[in-house]
């Protein structure tokens, strides 16, 4: 048996003999941890929640909308403006080349659709396939619409829950024809169902057909109310979206300085979105977890330092007995560190239960991961470290003789 | 092997100094049994704790084995403390909500060798000064006689040259006072050398040599 290992016992023995001082380091300590650990659960779930996101619609998709979104621009209050239009998508398709695949998309809302006595206002929307993949609609009975559809300019749809229910009921809707403004299309397939938006859309009230059919058979030169592309190398995707952006501005003939008409996104402002409130709320948990770990530093530093002076007997004992300098700093610290653990671990276990509370008030909060655990037990030995070595150097540094005649 | 040679010790506080030894020499032979003996205040324990490398002088020399003492830096006194010394104070100094057991074995946790049969050897010393029934008992649960009796055997695990005692009665009653002497007595047969601290003249009269210390200094 070593020395350390001995000194480590003897750090323990003395950890069980010191009851109460153990309880209220624990605590201190486990209440600075509590945060920490919620901060990294929530910054973790909302950082997943993010990234799923951004993966699911690609993380190499660029979309432009025409109108600007940025408040205090001289285009303010022009989101409806119609400033794509059909020729500034066939301008994108000649002159951009790093695109793997595109969709114009073209929609409208309260549109008359009928299914033999039964009628019903819904949105109907112009797309490419890859539009359905990109705003992860997917059709659960039948299927999408397929490249064919768009390259032939079928007269074939995909109808979403609610248009369903108000035009077939119970009834198998797959196959059967419905009139769009009086133009027959054929159902091949059903959304599933998505619920409200976060606008407040009822996103299974829609009707989805291929981009060409709607543009040819349905509604002749309406504007563009979305363009996605998805580029075929990432790495130029910056570059791609400086080259759209340009191809726009000469469509637009906007002149140098002035703004553009349209709005371009790509990944990071979806990143940048995403966070939305969650980036706040993780900002005022981090505060909260480094003021709560500094507190539970300085109740350390406290009853680290009431300890050393309540413990004089025993560090003169322990000195007079052969202790050097050097063991009684490492049994203090080894205390010190025991404590902080034992309250790191208790504070993950409370952190992790809050943050299961946070998840279930809608913040999204990843599960105790290696990462909330590492975070934890290192910022507990930090702590233990940074706030028990001046007590402990304090009782290395005693003279034997003083502490004993005392 | 103890030579102690013009040792001075001052103390200062506020600014006042105070001398407490004004050049004490003498020796100690190995397997010798000494006790100084003193008024309060004549500087005993001061030399007692310059003996037992607690204190350092403030002038003077002082060999150990041929060692110089006072060339030694803290680690390697402290190491010299573990190995030379066993030490039985006046207040005991046992640990409190520690067994005996574990007080016992308190200096072994600091030696470079650690004994295989450690804990053998800290029963059998409990054993051999009656505290064969009392191992499992914390210290705070001893009587003052018992908790003297476990101090000494803490003297004795790491088998040290030299066993000082610091006034080792002082807080005893005259029963539990003789027994401790009766066990230093035997201690002395079995050849270990013993310094002996005290005020008490029939103490200090089961020693072989009674050094007088008086005015800081040995008297005759």
């Amino acid at each position: 048996m070593t020395r350390v290992i001995r000194i480590i016992k003897e750090s323990f023995r003395m950890v069980r003999n010191n009851r109460l001082r153990g309880f209220i380091m624990i605590l201190g300590i486990a209440i600075g941890v509590t945060s920490l650990a919620m901060t990294v659960c929530v910054s973790v779930g909302v950082y997943e929640n993010v990234m799923e996101t951004v993966n699911k619609q690609g993380p190499d998709l660029i979309q432009v909308r025409p109108g600007t979104d940025k408040f205090n621009s001289p285009a303010a209050g022009s989101r409806e403006a119609v400033s794509l239009r059909d020729e500034d998508y066939e301008a994108i398709l000649q002159h951009i080349g790093n695109i793997d695949s595109i969709s114009p998309v073209k929609d409208r809302k309260e549109i008359e659709v009928k299914y033999e006595d039964k009628n019903t206002h819904t949105r109907i929307f112009g797309v490419n396939p890859i539009w359905g993949r990109v705003r992860d609609f997917n059709a659960i009975r039948g299927s999408f619409i397929t490249d064919e559809d768009v390259a032939s300019a079928a007269r074939v749809c995909v109808i979403g829950q609610i248009v369903k229910k108000n035009l077939f009921g119970d009834a198998d809707p797959i196959g059967q024809t419905i009139q769009i403004m009086d133009v027959p299309f054929t159902v091949k397939g059903e959304l599933e169902s998505k619920g409200t938006s976060s606008e407040g859309r009822d996103r299974d009230d829609r009707i989805i057909t291929p981009f060409t059919t709607y543009n040819m058979r349905v509604f002749r030169d309406s504007p563009l109310s979305q363009i996605v592309i998805k580029v075929k190398d990432i790495d130029k995707l910056y570059k791609t979206v400086e080259d759209v952006q340009a191809v726009l501005r000469e469509q637009h003939k906007i002149e140098t300085g002035e703004p553009d008409d349209f709005t371009m996104r790509t990944p990071q402002d979806l990143i940048d979105m995403a966070y939305g409130t969650s980036r706040s709320l993780i900002k005022v948990l981090t505060i909260i977890a480094v003021i709560t770990l500094l507190v539970a530093g300085i109740v350390i530093m406290n009853i680290m330092l009431t300890s050393v002076s309540a413990r004089k007997s025993e560090i003169g004992i322990r000195r007079a007995l052969g202790a050097r300098k050097n063991d009684i700093l490492n049994q203090f610290m080894i205390e010190c560190i025991i404590l902080s653990l034992m309250g790191g671990i208790l504070g993950t276990i409370l952190g992790y239960c809050g943050a299961i509370i946070l998840s279930n008030l809608d913040v999204s909060a990843s599960n105790l991961t290696p990462l909330a655990l590492a975070a934890a037990i290192v910022s507990c030995c930090l702590i233990a470290v940074v706030f028990g070595i001046y007590p402990a150097r304090k009782a290395a540094n005693q003279n034997p003789v003083d502490i004993l005649r005392g | 092997m103890i030579k102690i040679k013009d040792i001075e010790k001052t103390y200062s506080k506020n600014s006042v100094e105070t001398k407490v030894l004004r050049g004490v020499t003498f020796s100690v032979q190995r397997g010798e049994y000494v006790a100084i003996m003193g008024a309060s205040g004549s500087g005993k324990s001061t030399l007692m704790n310059i003996i037992g490398c607690l204190d350092r002088p403030t002038k003077g020399q002082y060999e150990l084995d041929n060692i110089n003492v006072l060339q030694l830096d803290d680690d390697a006194i402290s190491a010299l403390r573990n190995k030379k010394f066993g030490f039985v104070f006046q207040q005991f100094f046992l640990l409190e909500r520690t067994n005996a057991l574990d007080n016992v074995l308190l200096p072994l946790i600091y030696t470079d060798e650690y004994p295989a049969d450690a804990i053998q050897q800290a029963r059998k010393l409990l054993v051999n000064v009656g505290l064969g029934d009392r191992i499992e008992y914390f210290a705070n649960e001893l009587s003052g006689g018992q908790q003297q009796r476990v101090a000494i055997a803490r003297s004795l695990i790491n088998n040290p040259d030299v066993i000082i005692a610091d006034e080792p009665t002082g807080n005893l009653d005259s029963e539990s006072a003789a027994e401790i002497m009766k066990i230093f007595s035997r201690l002395h047969e079995e050849r270990r050398t013993i310094i002996i601290v005290t005020h008490d003249r029939d103490v200090a009269g089961n020693a072989q040599r009674i050094l007088e210390l008086k005015d800081g200094q040995i008297k005759g």
